[in-house]
């Protein structure tokens, strides 16, 4: 089923296929999860931009525009521009998950609203990605998150079948995808988390961890190319599902203990909801993907 | 809304845009050349000559524990390495090992060690590659042991980690230092620690080659921004707050063969989780008895066990928190193995005058404010101020041998004389200031302290500091609340030297700025340094009165002083000359008790404040 030949026309798909709604709700579940995800990290812990505003040039910046120090970073008695700028997106985060809930595509603002979603994630992930000293796996394993809102108005504006919604949640998966397959195949350092969650959850030893590391890293580069190979394309995204919803749950799996306050609910589990694109987002392209049984492909569509 | 949006956008791409474009233009408008990029870790491709990088010792109890540190073997050199040491002329081969991968390092042990006298040495791999440098006699007869102390070695040159160590070389040769003390975090790169401790060994070799050495490995140094050891506990949170080691445990176990396994061996060498090692034990240098501890190791993480008090699990911003919540049941500083450790250490006094703890850092929140945009922290559970009760079981150990205590990792240079059940009723200690400065942090109590010395500045004085622990300041090497210029000075970064003198017993703390010359009679330290205090300053109490002096007829003996009433012992010391009058509470009773190198002779079994002198003979 290529792109070309069903967009617009969400009435007359094959029967059996997935609706355009389901679809379209896998997608705002993933940017809902995605964005209130992260609005728990910004609002109940801190986000990451302390490496960006934390450089002498920002300050600069700051005093050019005629911020004090003590304006800037806090006196301790009252918060700094920094500490409220931060609450600040916090709560844009709230307001960018809570419409992409309701968001329709008769609503310039709530589209609007998930595009800036997407800028925000952009800029996080970059943040990110210069704390992990530039590392290029860290920001292009953040595609799935940053478009995830930008993917939900794609399908809004355009539909869940339509080529551009289908390209760009293909381009989703496979940055995500391919910066973590990067990390474990160890063309970048590994990092000790993806270690510590194998061990954990599975008992490996630091062997068999890396083997095992290293299999699901060439599996994550193949989930990329088998992507765009019709025959195994549904086989490759039935894959990225389960592997993004077990590298997700992975982390409260290995963190949560009944010996911590909540459970360690509070520590681990929005690292798991800020990750739903990683499985949602495959999800979409599986269903998307599903072939009409047998009988109902003989169906003809109306002319 | 819109407008809110508009303004949140814009400001986004603003700071991206000018973090791409506008440092550069920054730097120059304050006249700083400052290299853009990382620092280059690769690992140089060496002949054969050059094959041994550098190579750590100490010496301990006529033990000499010697490692080298190899640049890449191929398949075809042999992996065996020798120690070979000179006789009359000729060098004679000592030992031999091989080289241990990953890491590649040699380690040395030789047992009857004679160290009354300074021998030449070299590690030998080949026939080509040789490395020369000096075991030191132990130096028990200078009055004054030197040690040089560093810690937090950036190379980013955005810190101006790329400007050259020589200034360091030259101050330690020119100190003539006896021991060198790296404190923690000689590396920063959590994924390369074999090339960035190559290069380590590249800047410092020259002045580690002949004088023994003490590198303690702190969080950055096993690769991850904090460390609460948790007894070798696998973290997985972002941050490692929830306690464990972020690594794999293979490259722990590399990176503390090759900072630590030139150290004495372990006291109790057990391992803890994952099959990681230990390493805390003594070194007695020149009549100086160094407790060298782990104070990460054990540490129990917060996350999850002290309720949140802001905006990561291990930070503290409400100044109205109660402290005493996080001072949770459980949790863990040094744990009970080097606890027990150091109690029997403290009542050691063979072959040692004085006694100093060193380990990654000080016992206190030693900072208000955090150079991550985080602005103001009320506390910092990094720090060794929590849990509270842990940092008192820590000092109370530390003070019954009247420890001075040196370490580092803070990136402020600070003396606290440090309290537990009243201001300055424990030891104190010296945090020496970053080689270079990754991350700035100052002093700076909102309320003046009390008791402050006479034109002493206003952070100063007595202070309880964000985990309601009772600290005095003397002093504190804040950076330039805007650090501009020379990346090194006003980023308050330098070295320690602390002179340890065993005939008068005293301890100065010397801090200095990178590039000088301390011996120029113009070079000026820190403001608040340098400061000379008594060893019987770390454990003098306000509160205290005097037991009636005690005369003897030997020299330096030992003396014990014990609570009468439940057997604990107050503390051991070695007095100076022939009397000694100890201080204990008012209105208990005491056993005291002497020796000449242990206390073995019961002098009173009832003393108390105000008693009476008592000649005491212990031939």
């Amino acid at each position: 089923m290529s792109p070309e030949k069903t967009e617009n026309r969400p009435p007359h798909q094959p029967t059996g296929s997935v609706t355009d709604g389901i679809l379209v709700s896998v997608l705002r579940l993933s940017a809902f999860l995605c964005l209130a995800g992260w609005a728990w990290v910004h609002l109940y812990w801190e986000g990451p931009y302390g490496v960006l505003l934390w450089q002498d040039s920002t300050y600069d910046f700051a005093q050019w525009l005629g911020i004090s120090w003590e304006e800037f970073v806090g006196n301790g008695v009252d918060e700094g521009w920094v500490q409220r700028w931060i609450s600040r997106i916090g709560w844009i985060y709230v307001a960018c998950a809570i419409l992409s809930l309701t968001a329709r595509k008769t609503s310039d603002l709530q589209m609007l609203v998930l595009l800036t979603g997407t800028g925000m994630l952009a800029v996080l992930s970059y943040a990110k990605y210069v704390a992990a000293q530039r590392q290029l796996p860290m920001l292009v394993e953040h595609g799935g998150q940053v478009l995830a809102p930008a993917l939900l108005a794609l399908a809004l504006a355009l539909g869940g079948r339509h080529r551009v919604t289908v390209g760009v949640a293909m381009v989703a998966v496979v940055t995500t995808f391919a910066g973590h397959g990067a990390y474990a195949l160890g063309w970048w350092p590994t990092p000790g988390n993806f270690y510590a969650m194998i061990s954990l959850s599975l008992g490996l030893d630091y062997d068999s961890a890396t083997t095992m590391l290293r299999i699901a890293g060439f599996l994550d580069l193949a989930v990329g190319v088998l992507l765009f190979i019709p025959p195994l394309r549904r086989f490759a995204a039935g894959y990225a599902v389960l592997w993004g919803l077990l590298t997700s749950l992975a982390r409260p799996v290995a963190g949560m203990s009944t010996g911590l306050i909540y459970w360690g609910a509070d520590q681990y589990l929005h690292e798991s909801i800020l990750r739903a694109p990683h499985f949602l987002i495959p999800l979409y392209l599986f269903l998307l993907w599903r072939r009409p049984r047998p009988a109902d492909a003989t169906l003809e569509p109306p002319s | 809304m819109h407008s809110m949006l508009r303004t949140v956008s814009c400001g986004c791409l603003l700071l991206t845009a000018f973090h791409f474009t506008a440092a550069p233009f920054a730097a120059a408008q304050t006249g700083r050349s400052r290299p853009r990029g990382r620092a280059d870790l690769s690992i140089p491709t060496v002949e054969k000559k050059d094959l041994i990088c550098f190579a750590l010792y100490t010496v301990s109890d006529q033990t000499l524990k010697l490692t080298a540190q190899l640049y890449p073997l191929s398949d075809e050199d042999t992996k065996t390495v020798r120690l070979e040491i000179e006789k009359d002329g000729k060098w004679i081969e000592a030992a031999r090992t091989a080289a241990i991968e990953p890491g590649w390092t040699a380690t040395f042990r030789i047992e009857n060690w004679d160290d009354t006298k300074s021998h030449r040495y070299r590690v030998a791999h080949g026939a080509e590659a040789f490395y020369e440098g000096m075991i030191r006699k132990n130096p028990v007869d200078k009055d004054e042991i030197v040690v040089a102390a560093f810690t937090g070695n950036s190379i980013h040159p955005v810190h101006g980690g790329d400007i050259s160590r020589q200034d360091l070389i030259d101050n330690v040769k020119r100190a003539d230092a006896d021991l060198l003390f790296f404190s923690g975090d000689q590396v920063y790169d959590h994924n390369r620690h074999y090339a960035a401790w190559l290069k380590f060994g590249r800047d410092f070799g020259d002045i580690i080659r002949n004088r023994p050495t003490v590198c303690l490995p702190d969080d950055h140094d096993v690769g991850q921004p904090n460390l609460w050891g948790e007894s070798g506990k696998i973290s997985t949170l972002s941050g490692a707050a929830d306690g464990g080691y972020a690594k794999p445990a293979v490259y722990v176990k590399e990176v503390e063969r090759a900072q630590t396994s030139n150290l004495p061996d372990p006291v109790d060498p057990h391992k803890i989780g994952q099959g990681i090692g230990v390493y805390f034990t003594n070194l007695n240098w020149g009549n100086v008895d160094f407790a060298i501890l782990e104070d990460r190791k054990f540490k129990t993480g917060p996350a999850g066990r002290v309720p949140k008090q802001g905006p990561r699990p291990d930070h503290i911003r409400n100044p109205d928190y109660d402290p005493a919540s996080v001072d949770v049941d459980g949790a863990v500083l040094l744990g009970d193995r080097q606890l027990k450790f150091l109690r029997t250490w403290a009542q050691d006094w063979r072959q040692a005058e004085l006694k100093v703890a060193l380990s990654q850092t000080i016992f206190c929140g030693g900072a208000h404010i955090h150079g991550s945009a985080n602005g103001r922290l009320h506390a910092d559970m990094d720090s060794n101020g929590w849990p509270q009760s842990g940092r008192n079981r820590a000092l109370d150990a530390l003070r019954k041998g009247f420890a001075f205590h040196l370490a580092g990792d803070q990136h402020l240079a600070t003396i606290f004389h440090h309290g537990i059940d009243e201001h300055r009723d424990a030891v104190w200690s010296f945090c020496v200031p970053s080689i270079a400065n990754l991350y700035l942090r100052w002093w700076e109590p909102l309320e003046p302290g009390k008791n402050r010395e006479p034109g002493a500045p206003e952070y100063t004085g007595d202070h309880l500091d964000g985990f309601a622990n009772k600290v005095t300041n003397f002093a504190a090497a804040n950076p330039e609340k805007k650090p501009a210029g020379n990346l090194l000075n006003t980023r308050a970064a330098g070295f320690g030297i602390v002179r340890f003198n065993t005939k008068d017993r005293t301890i100065t703390m010397e801090c200095w700025p990178r590039n000088v010359d301390i011996t120029d009679a113009d070079a000026r330290q820190y403001p608040g340094w340098p400061r000379t205090i008594s060893q019987f300053d770390n454990y003098n109490p306000p509160s205290w009165g005097k037991l009636g002096e005690l005369t003897f007829n030997v020299a330096d003996p030992v003396i014990q002083v014990i609570e009468a009433g439940n057997g604990d012992v107050l503390y051991t010391v070695r007095a100076k000359g022939t009397s000694f009058t100890p201080m204990a509470p008012n209105g208990k009773a005491f056993i005291v008790k002497a020796g000449k190198d242990a206390p073995t002779t019961v002098v009173s079994e009832n003393a108390k404040v105000g008693g009476d002198a008592i000649n005491v003979s212990l031939k």
